[in-house]
């Protein structure tokens, strides 16, 4: 097997490890990649036919945006590719995972994985105690983007009983602040400098209630998603 | 009082000035002729403290006007006299309004000095040097823009100033003129003085450079 | 002349009541630490660019000379950016307008080193353009060099300039500099007049033009190195701001410094104030760059410049 983008490589690399033939190089950054350790025990590769081609894989994974090229020039050469679409709430979280279970014949440690993340999502529920809705959030994202309704980011505020104000487009900081959100959530602050994940920092946000999610976790939806509702539920 | 002692200068690896000595005090009209290439303006430039290794002479007594000197700008005409106050660091209008009136040149004073004529811009920088209140003027070719009437009376001006204690020291080319207006003449040749007297001495001379003769008060071809 | 100061004033006002969170006085929160360091910085900006533009005409003797046409302000921002991505800054905040400092420093000495002797013809036009392609060359490599992958995407807009959501701390930091190369600037204006009679004149009047181009060059590299480490790349304000204002104060170069400096702010501030004014009368737009809001001003101007200027 050959992963041609990140959120397939982390899949693969949960759910069948020994069968990995190639990642690809994000998989190796802890700030993106959930498996970034793991992965740095694992062969990479660039998104390049070539390469892939050398490595004669029985099938190439890969992203349904990006790398359009190389994908169809392994498919010229007769590769099997199969490309995944990003789950934008738990429930696809779930379907997408069987399928690349099935995909790498391991079907038990799909329905594993899928069973201990809905048993984690069911301790956030509302029966534990905590008040629903907690509040009104805002996840602000790099260069002030918010997550809106139907994201992944939005499933995760849900999950840990937040209403989400944010709109899916972008916000500026005075919009932002006018909406005084009572939750304000970034991703962690990026060990790299960026100048569209500054944004978040700004001293004007000083006051505002927040928590941060490692963006490893929403990036790709996987299993290891339900860890930012935990976050988020705290 | 000017002076320049066994100067040499070079322009792009050729030697332009070869041990050129020279000295002049107030109340002289100097004016230095000769062919194209004599080395003429390098000596006026060298005499100005332009060159590496020439004095630096008060900015304050001697005022420089080089060959074709333009205005970057569409200044007024005013505004370019007053220029030439600035080693004073004042703005004395009537020292500026005295050089208007010498260089005949008053009436355009709020002209815009690239909306009046050639000779007429020539006049007006020609006041920026006068406006200096200076006691030396190192001019190239004042008069080179200037029709014949405008001329005699520039070059009138010029040996007024001399007369009252000042220092003239201009190129000219029209080797006529310095008959008529220079207490002195200086001729170059190949980068050399070759004469340095009274004009009506130095004239042959001169002409001889030019491969003509001095004839009768006029230059002659041979 | 001095209409130009209460314009400048009542932009100032405009500009403190003019944002996202609507119109009128502000929550004190967005007012002290969002429109105030937009505010100023859009002034300081502004008047390091309008003046840099002035004195580089009038020590250039060309009409044409703006920071940006020449390259200058693609230096400066080359020398932020490799400040910015290698983390040089995230320690000294003071680090990024030095950097781009050094840029623009760097940029003045290759200027005068190619145009050399021309200086007010348009082969300086043609160093600026070759300057400025090299800049933009050198920053697409830093950009793809720089540690965050994601570098060359996010600069796009950083690059077409803008004000929004800056600091305090920035303002902090790039005002001393910006000040000192506005008072430097400022300085000049008798040389400059001075040169426009030629170098040689202006030599024997007393300022030699190798150090009136060492001192401009030091001025511009304050202003506009610094304008640029927190404002990115905007351009044509120095050139069009003279330009305008010349009818009204003379040609004379020494008398279009204080007005350019003042023009360049109020320029820059109703840039900003129309970038903010987009999104609030046209609701599905978002907020204009600012360096694209002023080549649209600048771009025609330009031609039409260089149209009278070719014979």
């Amino acid at each position: 097997m050959v992963s041609l983008n990140l959120c397939s490589d982390q899949l693969l690399v949960l759910l069948a490890p020994e069968q990995v033939r190639a990642l690809d190089f994000l998989a190796r950054d802890p700030e993106l990649s959930f498996v970034a350790a793991q992965a740095a025990h694992l062969p990479v590769v660039r998104a390049d036919a070539e390469a892939v081609l050398n490595l004669h894989p029985d099938l190439v994974i890969a992203g349904r945006y990006g790398a359009q090229t190389t994908v169809s020039l392994l498919r010229a050469r007769g590769l099997h590719v199969v490309q995944l679409d990003e789950p934008q709430d738990f429930d696809g979280i779930e379907k997408l995972v069987a399928q690349v279970a099935d995909l790498l014949g391991v079907p038990q440690r799909g329905s594993a994985l899928v069973a201990k993340m809905q048993a984690r999502l069911a301790a956030l529920s509302p029966s534990n105690g905590a008040p629903h809705p907690r509040g009104r959030a805002v996840f602000y994202e790099a260069g002030g983007w918010t997550a809106g309704p139907g994201s992944l980011a939005d499933a995760a505020l849900h999950a840990a009983g937040w209403q989400n104000a944010g709109t899916g487009g972008r916000m500026g900081l005075e919009k932002l602040l006018a909406e005084k959100p009572d939750l304000l959530v970034s991703d962690t602050a990026p060990s790299k400098p960026s100048m569209a994940q500054n944004l978040a920092w700004h001293p004007a946000l000083h006051g505002l209630a927040r928590k941060t999610v490692p963006p490893a976790l929403l990036i790709c939806g996987g299993p290891f998603s339900v860890a930012a509702a935990e976050i988020l539920s705290h | 009082m000017i002076e320049l002692r066994r100067f040499s200068a070079s322009l792009g690896g050729e030697k332009v000035l070869h041990d050129v000595s020279f000295a002049a005090g107030p109340g002289a009209f100097v004016a230095v002729c000769g062919p194209n290439g004599a080395g003429k303006t390098t000596f006026l430039r060298a005499l100005a403290g332009l060159l590496p290794g020439a004095a630096r002479p008060n900015p304050r007594h001697v005022a420089y006007l080089e060959q074709g000197a333009r205005c970057a700008w569409g200044l007024r005409i005013a505004e370019v006299a007053a220029l030439g106050r600035i080693p004073h660091g004042d703005t004395n209008s009537e020292a500026i309004a005295q050089a208007l009136a010498q260089c005949g040149v008053a009436h355009l004073a709020d002209r815009r000095i690239d909306e009046v004529s050639g000779g007429q811009a020539r006049r007006a920088m020609l006041a920026r040097a006068f406006a200096t209140s200076p006691r030396v003027l190192l001019l190239d070719e004042p008069v080179a823009d200037l029709d014949p009437a405008a001329s005699h009376e520039i070059l009138g001006v010029l040996r007024d100033f001399a007369h009252g204690g000042g220092l003239v020291v201009a190129v000219l080319h029209a080797v006529e003129l310095c008959a008529e207006y220079a207490s002195r003449m200086v001729v170059f040749e190949a980068g050399r003085i070759v004469a340095d007297d009274a004009p009506l001495a130095a004239l042959p001379v001169a002409a001889r450079c030019f491969g003509m003769e001095w004839v009768g008060g006029r230059l002659v071809r041979k | 002349m001095k209409f130009l100061l209460p314009a400048l004033g009542a932009l100032i006002i405009l500009s403190l009541l003019v944002g996202a969170a609507g119109l009128g006085v502000p929550d004190w929160l967005i007012l002290w630490q969002i429109r105030t360091p937009r505010t100023a910085l859009a002034v300081l900006v502004g008047a390091g660019l309008g003046l840099s533009g002035a004195v580089l005409q009038g020590a250039l003797r060309n009409p044409l000379a703006d920071p940006g046409l020449l390259g200058i302000g693609g230096c400066a921002a080359l020398g932020a950016i490799i400040v910015f991505y290698w983390g040089i800054s995230i320690q000294m905040p003071a680090a990024l307008p030095a950097g781009a400092m050094l840029g623009a420093a760097g940029g003045c000495a290759v200027l005068l080193a190619l145009s050399a002797r021309a200086l007010s013809g348009p082969s300086l036009i043609l160093a600026g353009v070759a300057l400025s392609a090299l800049a933009s060359a050198f920053i697409a490599l830093a950009l793809s060099l720089a540690p965050n992958p994601f570098a060359l995407a996010e600069i796009t807009f950083w690059l077409m300039g803008g004000l929004e959501d800056r600091t305090l701390l920035q303002l902090a930091v790039a005002a001393p500099p910006i000040a000192a190369g506005c008072i430097l600037l400022l300085s000049l204006g008798r040389r400059l007049d001075a040169l426009s009679l030629g170098e040689a004149t202006a030599a024997t009047l007393g300022f030699p033009v190798a150090r009136t181009l060492v001192l401009a060059s030091l001025g511009v590299t304050l202003a506009v190195g610094a304008g640029a480490a927190v404002a990115g790349g905007i351009g044509f304000v120095g050139l069009v701001v003279p330009h305008l204002l010349r009818p009204f104060t003379g040609q004379r170069p020494g008398a279009v410094l204080l007005p350019s400096l003042a023009g360049g702010a109020a320029l820059l501030l109703a840039a900003d104030l129309l970038a903010r004014a987009a999104p609030l009368l046209l609701p599905l737009a978002g907020e204009p760059r600012l360096g694209v809001l002023t080549a649209l001003l600048g771009a025609p101007f330009l031609v039409r410049i260089a149209r009278r200027a070719i014979p």
